[in-house]
């Protein structure tokens, strides 16, 4: 059965042989052809222009990580430039007649992306890493002013990112709240297994009488990623009168469907350096309107603290704002392909699911989660003998793979539970983006059965 | 630098007249090929808004951040820490510091200070400060610092106390006798003043403070905690951290150390104190020191940390480097603003010893500059129908106070003209003709249109 994947395959080779591309397959929607009378404007992308556009990328790895740092297309980055030269050519100018307009301009068209009522609500930020500890910084105030009383408690997963976990300590924690976290299991077999975890930890979150101030939600976990209903977090956590749900969709825009309206949180931020095509670094922080998000505060103060966050975070005092600029661009960008960023979305969660399910059969291993909990990114098992047996393991075998065999992927630790035989302790998180060929993926597969072929082990690997 | 100065019009290919052996320094058609992006025609005075950056040093950040978008793993894992504390190290030399874990470096002042008031709003938070101790500022203090302070210190419950610093000012001891009064002042009712924040050059209107002197006050006085706003001091004036002796000193390098936008450095002094601050964008490396936290805040673009060795490249094809460009910056902003005070008939707004690479010219008062508004006003203006940038400054008359005057009247306005190696007699010339004809065309700055 043809898959979109091997479709574009074809129509990459096709195209690249100046062939007249197959119009047969309706998944093939790279593969076109142009109508002989007036073209429908605009042009859809071809895949020839896909691999102009990222020709920056080092053409010898196999770059199967879009999930940390995300890509950018050299026709965004020209756009980038562009903004940074004019900055340097008159900066006052630029500071007094261009800044402010031009990332008010980005948050428009944002806020029609998210569905956020108004565009108040939308506020820009370097990553979601800095709104975390906008909306934690809150936290910490209402204990610090007595609004929120000792042991009051704040609830994030267990999978929960690393940083994130490191700011509720910073900020929750010293100021004398309770952490509790979500065990989640992993691999996870059904969303009901994660709804069912999460009520159990806001039953003892509330404990005591106390009150649950914050639930901390991924809405697409890190490390081990998996897609997490939300939603209905949301409404549980309403149901149990959570004071406030923040969602962190690092992993958010470009990548699962974001609703601001349909998911129902208080705050909400997503990188769009990640999957939304922008340069390094900018984000955007959902808040709600309501009481508490006139108390959210940049952390860097300047001069115009206090007129809200938007407007707060649109100046933290000289630095290049370029990549907050260039948001109409990436617009641009995005609708050139056939059926947007939703069309996007839809081919890469198809083709990782794809590409998850031919490594797993290669290997005899398994994917950490069934196709529809995943987005476009999923965790493929990598076969036991290699021996991963601690965190330590993943980032030398990570190094070994890229070193070696040109492949750029990161590796997830799982520790055995009593009793498994045999465990797969390892799982490798695939990602899929438009520059991503399948040849990526059988260079990873054939780079890990030949590890397996030499009986390699982690435990060979020097310190 | 012994080249012909453009600006008595002679021939500026000052190759054809040096000898080989020092033509490895840079000429001054290397210096406008360096500065060839700044827009041409423009009399670009305002070096201490927004600093300035060269070409050869953009082309390094521009090499970096391809390296990142080539391979970003690969960047983060095997080039970025590496780079960053290179940079530190060079810094640690440049200003004196003890040991390179004193140094942090971060986006720039306004983030430098958050850092530090959210340490003092944490004690205020913990009990370890009482209700009303107090933190000391200057009144000129750069009006993010002012906002941090409320943000972080009163919001927790302290109190603050601005030292008025007379502007004009004469002489050191001005400064130093009002300082004095408000740590007085500051401490009167048993409070104690657990901050002193004190600006090594104000920026509006701009000084050169005696911040040794004042840090010494400090220390007498049983200040628990000095950090010195030194935004304008790198590149600037010379920066020996050890003999300012605060427990916190921060200063841009993008606006006096031709780096891009934007990095600045954070040292704070190794005490108990300096173990408590953190970035408050909190990542992985909480907890590791301020300067490892700085240097992952998450995923961004951490190139302009990252090119300081390819600034001292360029600051060193200077003969005499950093120190020479700094003497003749500090040289000619003195020449300069003199030769518009003469023209205009109005004064300077410091003398010259108490200035580096800024300073305060007064504007003829017949412009009738009588509010923020008119400063802003004439500003615009300026920028669009004269090709000046120049940022102005408003001086309220004080009730009772004799006000400067020039033969017209009381002079309420100020221009903060700045000279960076780029700058050339012409910008200065075209500030003083600009102004020149406005006086004779009888406009006052609310009859100014702007675009």
């Amino acid at each position: 059965m043809a898959s979109p994947l091997h479709t574009q395959t074809n129509s990459n080779t096709s195209a690249m042989n100046g062939t007249s591309a197959s119009a047969a397959d309706p998944k093939s929607q790279l593969s076109k052809k142009p109508r002989l009378h007036a073209p429908t404007p605009p042009l859809l992308i071809t895949p020839s222009d896909i691999l102009s556009e990222f020709s920056h990328h080092d053409p010898s790895i196999a770059r199967i990580n879009n999930g940390s740092f995300g890509c950018c297309p050299s026709s965004v980055l020209s756009a980038q430039q562009h903004l940074q030269l004019q900055w340097l050519q008159q900066p006052d100018h630029f500071y007094f007649n261009q800044l402010q307009s031009r990332i008010l301009q980005s948050r428009n068209i944002i806020k029609e992306m998210v569905n956020a009522d108004h565009v108040d609500e939308v506020s820009i930020v370097d990553n979601a890493t800095t709104a975390a500890a906008i909306v934690l910084q809150q936290i910490a105030w209402g204990f610090a002013e007595g609004r929120f009383h000792p042991g009051d408690a704040a609830v994030m997963l267990h999978y929960a990112y690393g940083a994130v976990k490191k700011s509720v300590e910073a900020y929750v924690t010293r100021a004398g709240g309770y952490v509790i976290e979500v065990p989640l299991p992993f691999p996870v077999n059904s969303v009901v297994e994660i709804v069912q975890e999460f009520r159990e930890a806001l039953m003892r979150g509330k404990q005591n009488g106390r009150r649950v101030r914050l639930a901390v939600i991924d809405h697409v976990t890190s490390m081990p990623s998996v897609v997490i209903p939300v939603k209905e977090l949301v409404r549980i956590c309403r149901e149990e009168g959570v004071d406030q749900i923040f969602v962190d969709a690092a992993h958010g825009i470009g990548c699962v469907d974001v609703d601001m309206k349909q998911i129902g949180a208080d705050f909400y931020t997503s990188n769009l350096h990640k999957w939304f095509f922008c340069p390094p670094s900018v984000a955007f922080l959902y808040c709600r309107r309501s009481t508490e998000s006139s108390d959210l505060h940049h952390p860097v103060v300047s001069h115009e603290y206090g007129n809200g966050l938007a407007i707060e975070s649109a100046w933290i005092g000289t630095r290049d704002y370029s990549a907050q600029l260039v948001v109409p661009k990436v617009l641009e960008f995005i609708n050139r392909f056939e059926g947007g960023i939703d069309g996007i979305k839809k081919r890469n969660h198809e083709a990782v699911v794809e590409m998850g399910e031919m490594l797993v059969k290669a290997w005899g291993t398994h994917l950490g989660c069934p196709p529809e909990m995943c987005s476009s990114m999923v965790m493929v098992g990598l076969p036991a003998c290699l021996g991963i047996s601690s965190d330590q393991d993943t980032l030398k075998l990570r190094t070994y793979l890229r070193d070696k065999f040109s492949v750029e992927v990161p590796i997830y630790y799982r520790a055995p539970k009593d009793g498994e035989v045999g465990p797969v302790t390892g799982y490798a998180r695939i990602s899929y983006q438009v520059y991503n060929k399948v040849d990526d993926y059988y260079k990873f597969r054939d780079a890990t059965n030949q590890l397996v072929h030499n009986a390699f082990t982690c435990a060979s690997l020097p310190n | 630098m012994e080249h012909e100065d453009p600006r008595n019009g002679e021939s500026t290919h000052c190759s054809s007249k040096k000898p080989k052996i020092s033509s490895k320094f840079i000429s001054e058609a290397e210096i406008r090929g360096e500065f060839s992006h700044h827009q041409p025609c423009m009399a670009r005075i305002n070096n201490g808004s927004f600093g300035s950056c060269p070409g050869s040093v953009l082309a390094a950040q521009r090499q970096l951040q391809l390296q990142f978008l080539r391979q970003p793993d690969a960047f983060y894992f095997n080039t970025l820490r590496d780079g960053i504390t290179a940079s530190r190290k060079i810094i640690k030399d440049l200003i004196n510091a003890d040991h390179v874990d004193e140094v942090s470096l971060v986006d720039n002042a306004t983030t430098a200070a958050a850092i530090v008031l959210q340490q003092i709003g944490r004690s205020f938070a913990e009990g370890k400060f009482q209700k009303n101790d107090t933190v000391l500022m200057l009144h000129c203090a750069f009006q993010a610092v002012k906002k941090s302070i409320q943000a972080y210190v009163t919001r927790a419950g302290g109190s603050a106390i601005e030292v008025r610093l007379p502007f004009p000012v004469n002489s050191e001891e001005e400064i130093i006798s009002e300082f004095k009064k408000s740590i007085e002042k500051g401490k009167s009712n048993g409070r104690k003043i657990r901050l002193a924040i004190i600006d090594h050059i104000t920026s509006m209107p701009s000084v050169l403070i005696p911040v040794k002197e004042l840090v010494r006050i400090c220390r007498a006085e049983g200040i628990d905690q000095v950090f010195v706003d030194a935004a304008h001091a790198i590149g600037s004036v010379k920066v020996d951290v050890k003999e300012v002796g605060a427990d916190f000193y921060v200063s841009n390098l993008h606006k006096w150390f031709f780096c891009p936008p934007s990095v600045a450095f954070l040292y704070c002094k190794n005490s108990n104190v300096s173990s408590d601050v953190h970035h408050p964008v909190v990542s992985h490396e909480f907890g590791n020191g301020l300067p490892i936290e700085s240097a992952w805040i998450g995923t961004r673009d951490y190139s302009s940390q990252l090119v300081v060795p390819a600034v001292l490249e360029f600051v060193n094809r200077f003969e005499g480097g950093i120190d020479w460009i700094m003497k003749r910056n500090h040289d000619e902003v003195v020449k300069m603003g003199k030769m518009l005070a003469e023209s205009w008939g109005t004064n300077l707004g410091s003398p010259p010893k108490m200035c580096a690479g800024m300073l305060m010219v007064g504007l003829p008062s017949r412009l009738c500059l009588n509010s923020e508004e008119d400063a802003v006003r004439l500003r615009s203006h300026l920028r669009d129908y004269y090709e000046v940038e120049v940022p102005l400054f408003y001086q309220a008359l004080k009730d009772g106070e004799e006000g400067v005057r020039d033969k017209d009247g009381f002079i309420t306005g100020y221009a903060r003209i700045s000279h960076q190696v780029y700058n050339t007699l012409e910008d200065y010339e075209k500030f003083r003709d600009a102004i020149n004809r406005l006086v004779e065309d009888g406009k006052t700055c609310k009859m100014l249109c702007i675009e």
